[in-house]
């Protein structure tokens, strides 16, 4: 589905006399369709860099990435197609909500501008607020909900407009433990509904294990795939006791010791 | 380990609208209210007190004053004139505004162009723009138009380097969302960058409203036969001082009473703002 090959990336010297370090150097992996992928690396590892380059909103320095085997992204210099024609979704860390747009006029957006709101896209936007526990909040502006309820709102945007590729940037990491859990759970309930193809980014590693059907170790900066395990834990999942499901504390424990 | 407000939301699809409006106590907002009337009482008091001792034709009284209000308002003239004021203040904001509030947009999407202006926009910005009053006299004689101008010339600037600042301000991160979307550049313009530069456009025009009302009259004092700067300069020349007050005081109703309708609609267009930026608005505004 999603092939990433040899990429490197590095920004810009800050002054002419010194080199830049590599932030992704020789990176290569793929995503199979339906696939739900996790990547886990230690903080600062670039992570959002190599997100941001497969959603094209940043350049590589070099390396490509195939899309359904046809080649869309080098270090040619081209110009970025953000998102690739709506066919790569992008969930980044920040909910990202446009502050004045209400609820459902931010769920609807993407849908509007790619001039897709017909009346299946209503009732898919209304299947996904009800799954999510947001129906009754449309009319609210994002500031008057809660990080959760936003975090939602921001998952069931790109839902909604059903991108076969999801990219996903520690969508969850600014909320407590508790809404954390029960995020991930909507997340994996939804993605059993419609099996989309998701590359998830983290920096936890329960994480990475509880939600993906394959896990990739990233070393330090510059990043490299230095470990790739199948998880093997069946689905659902029930994520309240993670330790409970089968396999995961040794899963946790080789993972560890790879990050270090 | 934080604990989150969250939970409690999440869980209920029948959650009721919380209030998200801080609890006004209305023994505080009393005591402020009777606080105001006195600091406009003291006002009065020494008014009074500065016309007793000056005398009423150098300094007018407040109780003149109010007649001589109430007295310009029957026979017309006080809104004959300040209708011409606002007419001039009114139209120039408009001339200057409208171009003002437009021009970061287009440079937005020309930023070679924009380089190329800016320090010429910030010299024209400090250019002393009553200075130019005769000039536009000269050329646009001595009826509405060299008002209209001097008012544009002025608003022009401070409705372009307050929308500029919103402009350029937009959030990036919200640019790169919107265009994984699949927006294109009219729709980052239209969805992203405007709402988000409004609160810049309303500051502008919120700054600019005192000085389109001033620019008016200062352009009226120089050369006119009509509006509340000729009601002030005949009333000078005539050394009747109430007449001057009662334009004064006509001024000063005028400019607040445009700062709270350009606050009522900055309220409902920006009513998706949190409460406290829109607070602290409201106070500048009001």
């Amino acid at each position: 589905m999603l092939e990433v090959k040899d990429l490197a990336k590095r920004f810009p010297p800050r002054s002419s006399d010194e080199e830049a370090p590599w932030i992704l150097a020789d990176l290569s992996f793929h995503v199979g369709e339906g696939e739900f992928l996790t990547m886990v690396g230690p903080s600062g590892a670039g992570k959002s860099t190599l997100l941001n380059i497969i959603a094209q909103v940043d350049n590589a320095t070099g390396g490509e990435v195939y899309f359904r085997g046809q080649l869309i992204e080098t270090a040619s210099g081209a110009a970025l197609n953000p998102g690739w024609n709506c066919q790569i979704g992008y969930v980044t860390q920040d909910d990202n909500l446009l502050p004045w747009r209400t609820l459902i006029d931010n769920v609807t957006f993407p849908l509007k501008l790619q001039g897709r709101f017909d009346g299946a896209a209503k009732r898919r936007v209304d299947e996904l607020l009800h799954a999510t526990n947001l129906a009754g909040f449309e009319r609210y502006y994002p500031h008057e909900l809660s990080g959760g309820m936003r975090k939602r709102a921001s998952l069931i945007r790109t839902l909604a407009y059903d991108p076969p590729i999801i990219l996903m940037d520690e969508p969850f990491g600014a909320v407590d433990a508790q809404t954390r859990t029960q995020l991930q759970q909507d997340l994996l309930r939804l993605w059993n509904l419609g099996r989309k193809t998701i590359v998830f980014v983290t920096h936890d590693i329960g994480e990475a294990i509880s939600l993906g059907d394959r896990v990739l170790v990233l070393s330090k900066s510059p990043a490299k795939i230095i470990a790739a395990h199948s998880i093997t834990i069946k689905r659902p999942r029930d994520l309240g006791n993670l330790y409970k499901l089968e396999g995961f504390g040794d899963m946790f424990e080789a993972v560890r010791r790879e990050i270090q | 380990m934080p604990q989150s407000r969250d939970i409690g939301i999440r869980s209920g699809t029948s959650a009721p609208r919380p209030s998200f409006h801080l609890p006004r106590l209305a023994k505080e907002k009393r005591r402020l209210l009777i606080d105001r009337m006195i600091a406009v009482i003291l006002v009065i008091v020494l008014w009074q007190a500065c016309s007793t001792y000056f005398g009423s034709i150098w300094f007018s009284s407040p109780w003149r004053v109010l007649m001589g209000f109430i007295g310009e308002l029957r026979n017309g003239d006080l809104v004959f004139n300040a209708e011409y004021t606002l007419k001039a203040a009114f139209y120039g904001a408009l001339l200057g505004g409208v171009p003002g509030a437009l021009l970061p947009f287009v440079l937005r999407r020309h930023p070679v162009a924009g380089a190329i202006l800016d320090p010429y926009l910030a010299g024209g910005y400090g250019v002393p723009k009553l200075a130019l009053a005769p000039l536009f006299i000269l050329w646009f004689g001595i009826d509405l138009e060299p008002k209209v101008a001097l008012v544009a010339s002025i608003v022009s600037f401070l409705v372009f380097f307050s929308t500029n600042a919103g402009v350029s301000a937009v959030n990036a991160q919200y640019v790169n969302m919107v265009r994984v979307f699949g927006a294109k550049e009219r729709d980052i313009a239209r969805h992203v960058v405007w709402p988000g530069a409004i609160p810049y456009i309303f500051a502008g025009f919120r700054i600019a409203a005192p000085y389109s009302i001033g620019a008016a009259v200062v352009g009226e004092l120089i050369s006119s036969n009509r509006g509340l700067g000729f009601m002030i300069n005949s009333g000078a020349t005539d050394f009747d001082t109430t007449l001057v007050f009662v334009a004064l005081v006509t001024l000063t109703l005028l400019v607040v009473i445009i700062n709270l309708l350009v606050s009522r609609a900055e309220r409902w267009l920006l009513r998706w703002r949190p409460p406290q930026q829109g607070m602290s608005a409201r106070v500048v505004g009001t």
